[in-house]
């Protein structure tokens, strides 16, 4: 019988779809019993999502300015 | 491959006059990717500076290879994979000793039953499709990103920001692919443990 501990142990496996077959039936049969695992497994999902989006920056201007002189200056010199 | 998708085609098409030494067209490509690279150099080296640095390696190692790129994969994964390995080299530069495997925090709790001790009261997960981000999650969200320990802040940055796949951070990175897979699990679970924290606690 899987516990909660051994469902998350396979999240990363199990969302990768490179789960067993074996481990896959534990795993749901853990979920249809456990609601907090099945909200865990849904936020640990979305997290990947979250953090691409909030890690995402736009180049400060003058930073972006200072990249197009430098790539101007050096690439002309090949 | 990628045939269907507008950004990739547009990406071949600059790539082309860019690879026939029209600087606007390398210029173009530079300007739809910069943002990204500099994402992922600023969260690997928590430095404007050092990122900044690091987008312009990125992009004159992309241009003096240019000639070697034979558009087998996207030019953006391309770029990506230059600047995970400038970003790890500037990490390598400025890192005096390497840490011991740091410990990492914000991994589940269970109790001796091996059940959660603590589980979402709510779930959130339909917040991450939301338009516009919360800007003080994004704040908690970098802040945890750039409090994880070195070995799997990079892990994770380069999985889930540069979208590498396992194979290509091994090749960089000089890890096993379980590893690897071990420390974006832990990773993974530390953001989602300060996602948590943002809207339960908040």
């Amino acid at each position: 019988m899987f516990t909660c501990k051994d469902s998350i142990d396979q999240l990363l496996e199990f969302l990768d779809g490179e789960i067993s077959a074996d481990d896959e039936e534990h795993l749901h049969e853990h979920l249809s019993g456990c609601p907090p695992c099945v909200s865990f497994l849904k936020t640990y999902r979305a997290t990947p999502n979250l953090a691409r989006r909030a890690l995402g920056e736009t180049m400060p201007e003058d930073f972006a300015r200072s990249l197009t002189a430098f790539l101007r200056e050096r690439c002309k010199k090949k | 491959m990628e045939s269907g998708d507008p950004t990739a085609a547009e990406d071949r098409n600059l790539l082309e006059k860019a690879q026939a030494g029209d600087m606007a067209g390398f210029e173009a490509l530079v300007e739809r990717h910069r943002d990204h690279v500099y994402s992922l150099a600023l969260r690997m080296t928590r430095s404007e500076a050092d990122a900044a640095e690091v987008t312009q390696e990125t992009f004159l190692s992309a241009y003096q290879h240019l000639a070697e790129f034979r558009g087998e994969a996207a030019f953006g994964s391309w770029v990506h994979r230059i600047a995970a390995n400038h970003s790890l080299m500037r990490l390598r530069h400025s890192r005096v000793v390497k840490n011991a495997e740091e410990e990492i925090k914000g991994q589940p709790e269970f109790n001796e039953r091996g059940s959660l001790a603590e589980y979402p009261e709510s779930d959130w997960s339909r917040r991450a499709d939301e338009r516009v981000l919360d800007s003080e999650l994004r704040r908690a969200i970098q802040q945890a990103s750039d409090g994880l320990p070195e070995s799997y802040r990079q892990v994770f940055l380069l999985k889930d920001l540069d979208d590498l796949s396992y194979e290509e951070i091994a090749e960089i990175t000089g890890d096993s692919v379980p590893a690897i897979k071990s420390r974006l699990h832990r990773a993974r679970l530390a953001l989602r443990d300060a996602i948590d924290r943002f809207y339960n606690d908040g």
